[in-house]
């Protein structure tokens, strides 16, 4: 499906996958990649690259090293790595990671938060 | 050309400071400090006091001049206010109101 | 680099230059190219381009704002934002279209609009705050209970941020805002529950799928940290 993202740590084809006809509710935790297709709700604590296709729809706190969103994601989105929001997806939440891609096309609303570089003078006025 | 160009839809209301030239086709009202060249153009407007290196003006100016090489009043152009410059040019057909400061 | 092929300026009509620093309140009907430093405010009809070079603090507001420089200050734009690679920015941005590119950093909210963000886990954090009366509402309007309390003056200072956490002097506030011990009680309460994942996550979990309606990305930012 749509596990086509080669970024960070991408999807093995030993990947676990959640299929479209599964619903997840509750906790889940893993250290290796995993594919939503289906549903889950509640949270996701995974020390590998998350995908999230089409038709996947998250409702859950997301604890990851990497993400590409394609479908739907409502939470807060934590990756040690990076977050990619594809073309075609809905986020809302607040994501935070170091790196955070939002692609055209993509649908998000809530706080982004990266580490952001600024001269001296600037964070001042940042502030 | 690398040049500042505020063109003929822009307003700055404020403060334009800088080493570089500027050019305006707008309106810039407040106040400019630059230690090159400025030219307004026929669609110009400066309301402001302008410190400079040289000033050309084809448009309009209301405001204090000071420029530390050169001022150029040019054939159309409006200018209300007093020039200080060592070199001061007024064309024919320049409009100008004000005095006018050649010492040093 | 990755610069998009309309941020080249070919001939561009206003450019403020290398050498330039423009203080004040820009406004016009035309392409602005920032090489420059601009501080204030800037209105425009057309597209905004802050150079690699370019540094904006100012309130951007214009059809379209391509970012590869630095602007510390809210972005809002008609059509689009697009923050190329390298590009940094502060702030809140509103748009219908938002791109960050791999290699932009950025910190603030977005909002794109469209359909109001989903139900989400607010109704854990609001049956919570239920018992105390007053204290729902200061989760709701934290900076309303800051400001009326005649709390210390460190509160005092913090409340004018925290009214407007659209602003980008709200942005880093949260992170202090949440030693905020003494001040709104609640406030830390929602931190705590949303903030302790783990607990919330098994709430969630084991609840109803939550239903009520989400915090704005704002307010949550308050209550998170």
């Amino acid at each position: 499906m749509a596990s086509s993202n080669s970024r960070g740590t991408s999807p093995t084809s030993s990947a676990c996958v959640i299929g479209p006809q599964t619903a997840v509710r509750g906790s889940l935790s893993g250290e290796e990649d995993l594919v939503i297709e289906g549903r889950v709700e509640g949270s996701v604590s995974l020390a590998g690259h998350l995908v999230v296709a089409d038709s996947g729809e998250v409702e859950a706190d997301l604890e990851i090293e990497s993400i590409a969103v394609h479908g739907q994601v409502r939470g807060d989105i934590t990756a040690t790595r990076s977050i990619t929001i594809e073309r075609g997806a809905q986020v809302s939440g607040n994501v935070k990671a170091p790196r955070v891609i939002i692609n055209d096309g993509a649908h998000f609303d809530g706080a982004v938060e990266m580490d952001v570089d600024l001269p001296e003078e600037l964070r001042k006025a940042a502030r | 050309m690398a040049n500042t160009v505020i063109g003929s839809t822009i307003v700055i209301d404020g403060e334009i400071t800088g080493d570089e030239d500027l050019v305006v086709q707008g309106t810039v009202k407040g106040r400019v400090g630059l230690r090159q060249n400025i030219y307004v153009e026929e669609s110009g407007i400066l309301e402001a006091n302008v410190e400079t290196a040289t000033i050309t003006i084809l448009g309009t100016v209301t405001g204090d001049v000071v420029a530390s090489e050169r001022a150029e009043l040019k054939s159309n152009c409006r200018v209300v206010g007093d020039i200080h410059a060592p070199r001061i040019l007024i064309a024919d057909g320049a409009s100008f109101k004000g005095n006018v400061d050649m010492d040093g | 680099m990755a610069r998009q092929s309309q941020s080249t300026p070919a001939d561009p009509a206003t450019l403020i230059g290398p050498g330039i620093h423009v203080r004040g309140r820009v406004t016009g009907e035309e392409d602005l190219h920032i090489e420059g430093r601009l501080e204030g405010s800037i209105e425009l009809t057309e597209t905004v381009f802050v150079a690699p070079e370019g540094i904006v603090i100012a309130t951007v507001q214009a059809r379209d704002v391509v970012v590869s420089g630095v602007v510390v200050g809210n972005v809002t734009a008609e059509d689009s934002v697009t923050l190329n690679a390298g590009a940094k920015l502060v702030g809140d941005v509103t748009a219908p279209r938002v791109i960050v590119a791999d290699g932009a950093s950025f910190s603030g909210n977005v909002a794109m609009g469209g359909e109001p963000p989903p139900p989400r886990k607010r109704k854990n954090a609001a049956r919570r705050a239920a018992p105390a009366k007053p204290a729902a509402k200061a989760v709701a309007k934290p900076a309303a209970k800051a400001a009326a309390k005649p709390a210390a003056k460190k509160a005092a200072k913090k409340a004018p941020a925290k009214k407007a956490p659209a602003r980008v002097a709200a942005i880093p506030t949260p992170r202090a805002a949440k030693r905020d011990d003494d001040d709104t009680i609640v406030v830390k309460h929602a931190a705590v529950e949303s903030a302790s994942k783990k607990t919330s996550k098994k709430k969630t979990s084991k609840k109803a799928p939550p239903r009520a309606r989400v915090p704005k990305p704002g307010k949550r930012r308050v209550g998170r940290r």
